[in-house]
């Protein structure tokens, strides 16, 4: 199959969408099928060999944040060429109703139209007020994927639309054949020793690092060799400053790490703990965890109790509960038995989001749009060799 | 002379309102067409399911299920979504094995069909939507086709048997 796929964001900066698109392009070339991907990029910056620029990106705050986006005539005529070079059997966007090249792909394509959606916006003024464009924008669309049930949520009850759920990947071989950091896990027995992980920002409330914390100055003082291994943007001396002077060397920060780096401490942890308090739809962190190799321990969150099966590959707490998270942790640290099981059990669930079962899923969503545009039917071998 | 631009203005009015008229045209046409395609596609998938079904059903499961496969593939339009449901409630009822092949067809089928109903919803909601402007129904311009019809039948996807140890 031809397939174009859009990219929003720039991929000078990384970023979950940008690493989303890189990785689906990669499977689906893998599994054979031609790719070429349309991202906004700066001229000398190295890309990828499928990567075609659709010209610089243009920072511009939005939501909250920096958004680096290429909108206007140029990045235009850019699209519409791509298109016509490509002469594609699928157009796959992501984020298609962001002011980027994604939208002006969905609105210059002729055939059929994969969109999918990361973000579970909810219904802004903005939204409700533009509606009738948007609507333009969206009934060119002919098949949508939303990544996780709460992005699924947001099309339904707000775009008037029903969305087909396919997960997050995760590339389970870049993650289970990381080198773990020299010198980790180190020793982990009976009342002494074990390493705690946690990666993410250590400021943010939602990430939930209080909790943990407060359950490892807990644990770190009845439990010798007890160290914790954190990564994530922030400064070393606000992260130490956190905890008692006595346990500061027990404390490791890497600092924001690399996608190799961060497979890297999580191979160098026995326990992940994920202490979120709310706002994750997915929980991305965890699978890559899991393909690790690593014991997980996090919150009672919906999006957290999805992806760990329940509570059958990973322990679940409940949300907020230092005390209760400090025994989950004694419990699990003293108990090599059950940390098999759980990570056995984590291996198996973890297949169903590795990036080539993932992209298959995918192509049946490329076929039902085929299909449904002229009308015939896609062979099932033809969906899966390509 | 202020009688000429009141020509001007005028002529300028009817060439958007033409242009914005049979832009209109255009997309209620253009959305109508691919709801048939999907209807299309997606009559074939269900075509594909019964037969599957079928196969499964001679050789094993027996007649219960091959009844229900052959009542969705004869159905008259009116009968054909209760027979489909009919038809996923035995599929759900017989514990399907992925590794047999006549299984996986089936599996495969109904997830594929799953798809083919999921996008043939949204697209008849839009086309729908898109006849049912206030303009559009004013001007009766989807006149010489029938409505695009929703095809209402259950999400037919087969629960898998769990493939992780409980």
């Amino acid at each position: 199959m031809r397939i174009g796929i859009v990219c929003p964001y720039s991929f000078d900066v990384p970023g979950g969408v940008q690493n989303h698109v890189m990785d689906l392009a990669e499977a689906l070339i893998g599994l054979g099928h031609e790719v070429s991907v349309l991202a906004p990029a700066d001229e000398e910056a190295p890309l990828p060999s499928y990567v075609v620029s659709a010209g610089r990106a243009v920072p511009l705050p939005y939501n909250g944040s920096v958004a680096r986006i290429a909108f206007g005539p140029v990045s235009t005529a850019r699209v519409r060429r791509w298109l016509t070079r490509g002469d594609f059997d699928v157009l796959h966007v992501h984020e298609p109703l962001t002011m980027s090249v994604s939208m002006l792909a969905v609105l210059s394509a002729k055939g059929p139209v994969v969109a999918t959606f990361h973000t579970a916006m909810t219904r802004s003024r903005v939204l409700a007020a533009a509606q009738g464009v948007l609507q333009i924008v969206l009934e060119r669309i002919t098949a949508r994927i939303a990544v996780s049930a709460l992005a699924r949520k947001v099309q339904v009850e707000h775009m008037d639309g029903g969305a087909v759920e396919i997960p997050n990947g995760v590339t389970v071989a870049k993650f289970s054949h990381a080198a773990p950091l020299p010198g980790w896990p180190g020793e982990c027995g009976p009342g002494r020793g074990g390493t705690l992980g946690f990666l993410g920002r250590f400021t943010e409330p939602r990430k939930g690092f209080p909790i943990l914390r407060d359950a490892f100055v807990e644990l770190a003082a009845a439990r010798p060799g007890l160290r914790l291994l954190v990564a994530g943007p922030g400064e070393p001396d606000d992260l130490l400053g956190r905890f008692p002077a006595a346990l500061r060397d027990r404390v490791t920060f890497l600092g924001l790490v690399s996608e190799a780096d961060k497979a890297r401490m999580l191979r160098s942890v026995d326990l992940y703990v994920a202490p979120n308090t709310g706002g994750e739809s997915f929980g991305m962190i965890l699978t890559e965890a899991l393909a690790a190799g690593a014991t997980v321990v996090a919150s009672d969150l919906d999006a957290f109790r999805r992806v760990l099966d329940g509570g059958r590959a990973g322990l679940l707490f409940p949300t907020g509960d230092a005390a209760a998270l400090g025994s989950a942790l004694t419990d699990l640290l003293d108990d090599p038995a059950r940390r098999a099981e759980l990570t056995a059990c984590g291996e198996q669930v973890v297949a169903h989001f590795d990036w080539p079962v993932v992209a298959r899923r995918v192509l049946e969503v490329y076929a039902a749009a085929i299909e449904a545009t002229d009308g015939r039917v896609i062979d099932q071998e033809w969906v899966e060799l390509g | 002379m202020p009688g000429m631009w009141w020509w001007v203005g005028a002529i300028l009015v009817v060439g958007l309102v033409a242009a914005y008229l049979s832009w209109t045209a255009g997309r209620v046409e253009r959305l109508r067409v691919r709801a048939e395609s999907a209807a299309r596609a997606l009559d074939a998938h269900l075509l594909r399911r019964a037969a599957a079904a079928a196969v499964l059903a001679e050789r094993r499961y027996g007649v219960e299920l091959y009844a229900a496969a052959r009542i969705a593939l004869d159905a008259e339009p009116e009968e054909r979504e209760a027979a489909e449901n009919d038809l996923t409630r035995q599929l759900r009822a017989v514990r399907l094995d992925p590794a047999d092949p006549d299984c996986e067809a089936v599996i495969a089928a109904s997830r594929r069909l799953a798809l083919a109903r999921q996008v043939h919803t949204d697209l008849v909601r839009d086309a729908r939507t898109a006849r049912g402007r206030p303009l559009v129904r004013l001007l009766r311009m989807g006149r010489r086709h029938p409505w695009p019809r929703y095809f209402d039948i259950d999400d037919p996807t087969l629960a898998l048997p769990a493939d992780v140890p409980a």
